[in-house]
C-alpha cells in the first residue's frame, strides 16, 4: 500500500514539475511539440506492427487491407515455432545459445578493434594512413554477397570451420564502424591530446581516458550497428558450418521461412520468428540510447 | 645526434600507431581485401564447383561485355534505382537536418523525442522493413487520397521521372526511417558549434534565419558531407536493392563481374557528389 502511495506521489510530483514547463511554453515550443509528436507516431509504427503481427491468428494475417492491430491475440505462432524446431532433432535453444555466444564475441570485437583502428587513422600522421582510409572507404561500397567463395577458402585454410571463430572472425572488420568513428574523432581538437601528452600520458592512456569518453555517442552507435550485424548474420552459418549444431538462430529462422515461402501455414511462424529476432535489437537499443543521447549534450568541446 | 633521437621517437610513434591499427587491418586483409581481389580474379573466369574443388576456366572480359552490352538487365535495374537515389538522398539530408535542429531546441520531453527519432536505426537493417513495405504499410496512401498521382502523371508524363517521384512521395515514411543515424550525426555536429558564436550573432541583431545560413550551415558542412556519404552508401548496399538481388542470381564469375561493375558505378557516383560538394562549399566560402 505504501509502495503504491509512493509511486503516486512521485508521479504527481513529476507531473507538477512538467505542468509548469508546459504552461511556460511559447508558441514555437507548442508548434514543435505537436509536429514532433505527429512525426514520432510514424517512427513508432513498425514497432507496433511487429509486435501485433506476431500475435495475429492465421486468418488475421491475410486480411486485406492489412490491419494494424491484432484483434484476437494468440500465442499459437510461438507454439508453432517451437514445434517446428523439433523436426531437426536440435532444440531451438541450441541455436539461440550459439547466436548469443557469437553475437557477444563479435560485437565486443568489432567495437574495440574499430576504435583502435580509427584512432591512429584520425590523429597520427603515420605514412600510408590516407591510403588505408581510402581503401576502407572503398570497401564500404562493395557488395559482400560476392565474397562467399573467397571467404570460404580463407576460413578453410585457417582451420576454423565449424567453430565459433568461423562465425566471429570473418565479420570482425566492419568498415562502416571505422569510418564513422574516424569522422567523429576528427572533430576532437588536437590541443586536448597535446596537453595530455605534455602531462606524460602514454598513447594508450590518451586513447582510453580522452578519446573514448569523448566519442561515446559514436561508440554507442557502433555498438548498436555491430550488434545488429552480428545478430542478424546468417551467412557464416550457411557457408562455414556444416555441423548443424554450430548454426545460429538467424540461419535457422531463414531456413524455416524461406523453403516454405509460399506456404500459408508458415506465415504465422515467420511473424513470430521475426519478433524474436527483433527483440534483442530493441533491448540493445534501449540500453545504449541513454549513452548516445545523454553524452551528446556534453560533447560540445569546441 | 639530436635529429637521430627525434627520428627514433618518431618511428616509435609510428610503430605505436601501427600497433593500434594492426588487429583490424589483419582481419580486413584476410576477410575483405583478399576476397575482393579474388572476386576480381573470378570475374574473368567461369567458376564450376566440382566435388574435388573449384575449377576456373579463363573467359577474359566475356561477362563484362555481356553485362554492359549484351543485355539490358543491368540498366533496367540500375536506372530506376539511380533516379530514386537522386531524389531520396537530398530529401533524407534536408529532413534529418531539420529534425536535428528541432531536437536541439529547448522544450519539455526532448530527450524522449531524441530516442524516438533514433529508433529507426534498428529497423533499417533488413527483414523488418522489407516485410513492412511488402505488407503495404510503407506507403501513406495519400497519393490516392488526394489524387496527387494523377496530377503528377500530367505534370511529368513525358519523362521517365514520374514513377520515381511518385515512389518517393509514396514512401515518405521510409524517408523517416532511413534517417536515424543521419539525425544523430547532425545532432552531434550541432553540439560542436559554440554557444558564443550564436550569442554574438544575436547581439549583432541577426535574425534566426540569418543565423541558420551564416553560422549553423557552414559549421555543419563536414557533417553534411559525412551524412551524404553515409546515406548514399547505405542505400547502395542495402541488401534488398534490385541490383544486389541481381548479383545473387547466376554463376559466380558473372556475379563477380556484376559486383565489380556496380562497385565502379558507386565509386564514380560518390566521386561526382564529392566534387560537387567541395565546389559548392568553396564558392559559399568565398562569397
Amino acid at each position: 500500500m505504501s509502495l503504491f502511495r509512493r509511486i503516486r506521489s512521485s508521479l504527481s510530483h513529476t507531473w507538477s514539475l512538467y505542468r509548469s514547463d508546459f504552461r511556460n511554453m511559447d508558441a514555437t515550443q507548442i508548434f514543435l511539440l505537436i509536429l514532433l509528436t505527429l512525426l514520432s507516431v510514424f517512427m513508432l509504427l513498425p514497432l507496433v506492427f511487429i509486435f501485433n503481427h506476431a500475435f495475429k491468428p492465421l486468418h488475421e494475417l491475410f486480411l486485406f487491407p492489412p490491419t494494424f492491430f491484432v484483434k484476437q491475440g494468440t500465442w499459437q505462432n510461438f507454439i508453432d515455432l517451437l514445434n517446428a524446431s523439433q523436426d531437426t532433432f536440435l532444440p531451438v535453444t541450441r541455436f539461440i545459445l550459439n547466436s548469443v555466444i557469437v553475437t557477444v564475441l563479435a560485437t565486443v570485437g568489432m567495437v574495440i578493434l574499430g576504435a583502435l583502428c580509427a584512432y591512429p587513422l584520425s590523429k597520427h600522421p603515420f605514412p600510408g594512413r590516407k591510403v588505408i582510409f581510402g581503401v576502407i572507404l572503398l570497401s564500404i561500397m562493395i557488395a559482400v554477397e560476392t565474397m562467399g567463395i573467397p571467404r570460404y577458402i580463407v576460413v578453410k585454410n585457417l582451420g576454423i570451420m565449424n567453430t565459433y571463430w568461423g562465425h566471429v572472425l570473418p565479420i570482425l572488420a566492419l568498415p562502416v564502424g571505422v569510418f564513422l568513428l574516424k569522422q567523429f574523432m576528427d572533430q576532437v581538437p588536437n590541443e586536448l591530446m597535446e596537453a595530455a601528452k605534455l602531462d606524460g600520458a602514454s598513447e594508450w592512456q590518451i586513447f582510453m581516458r580522452i578519446m573514448i569518453p569523448i566519442v561515446t555517442p559514436a561508440m554507442a552507435t557502433i555498438t548498436i550497428l555491430s550488434f545488429q550485424t552480428a545478430w542478424g548474420n546468417s551467412e557464416t552459418s550457411a557457408l562455414f558450418m556444416q555441423n548443424d549444431a554450430m548454426k545460429t538462430l538467424p540461419f535457422y529462422v531463414e531456413s524455416l521461412t524461406s523453403n516454405l515461402a509460399n506456404s500459408v501455414a508458415r506465415q504465422g511462424v515467420a511473424a513470430a520468428a521475426s519478433l524474436i529476432m527483433f527483440i534483442p535489437n530493441l533491448i540493445i537499443f534501449l540500453l545504449s540510447q541513454r549513452k548516445v543521447i545523454q553524452t551528446m549534450a556534453h560533447s560540445g568541446i569546441k | 645526434m639530436r635529429s637521430k633521437k627525434t627520428m627514433k621517437a618518431k618511428t616509435s610513434r609510428h610503430l605505436e600507431a601501427l600497433l593500434f591499427v594492426a588487429p583490424w587491418i589483419t582481419g580486413f586483409l584476410l576477410f575483405m581485401a583478399f576476397p575482393l581481389g579474388f572476386s576480381l580474379y573470378m570475374s574473368f573466369h567461369k567458376v564450376t564447383v566440382l566435388p574435388t574443388g573449384l575449377k576456373y576456366d579463363f573467359q577474359g572480359f566475356k561477362y563484362y561485355s555481356e553485362l554492359l552490352f549484351g543485355s539490358s538487365a543491368l540498366y533496367d535495374n540500375l536506372i530506376p534505382f539511380f533516379q530514386e537515389i537522386v531524389i531520396m538522398v537530398p530529401i533524407i539530408l534536408v529532413f534529418s537536418l531539420f529534425i536535428a535542429i528541432m531536437l536541439n531546441q529547448d522544450f519539455p520531453g526532448r530527450m524522449l523525442f531524441r530516442v524516438v527519432f533514433f529508433l529507426p536505426i534498428i529497423f533499417t537493417s533488413g527483414h523488418i522493413l522489407t516485410e513492412f513495405v511488402n505488407q503495404g504499410e510503407g506507403t501513406l496512401g495519400f497519393l490516392e487520397r488526394f489524387s496527387i498521382g494523377e496530377y503528377l502523371d500530367q505534370f511529368l508524363s513525358d519523362s521517365s521521372w514520374a514513377k520515381p517521384v511518385k515512389d518517393v512521395l509514396n514512401r515518405f515514411v521510409l524517408v523517416l526511417w532511413y534517417s536515424g543515424v543521419q539525425i544523430l550525426i547532425f545532432l552531434a555536429g550541432r553540439q560542436t558549434i559554440s554557444k558564443s558564436s550564436y550569442e554574438s550573432a544575436r547581439i549583432d541583431g541577426a535574425t534566426p534565419w540569418e543565423v541558420f545560413w551564416k553560422i549553423t550551415l557552414p559549421a555543419m558542412s563536414p557533417f553534411i558531407l559525412l551524412n551524404l556519404i553515409y546515406t548514399v552508401v547505405d542505400m547502395f548496399t542495402f541488401p534488398y536493392n534490385p541490383v544486389i538481388e541481381l548479383i545473387n542470381t547466376g554463376n559466380y564469375g558473372y556475379n563477380s563481374a556484376l559486383a565489380w561493375i556496380y562497385f565502379v558505378v558507386i565509386v564514380l557516383f560518390l566521386a561526382i557528389l564529392l566534387l560537387l560538394f567541395l565546389r559548392m562549399n568553396r564558392s559559399a566560402r568565398s562569397r
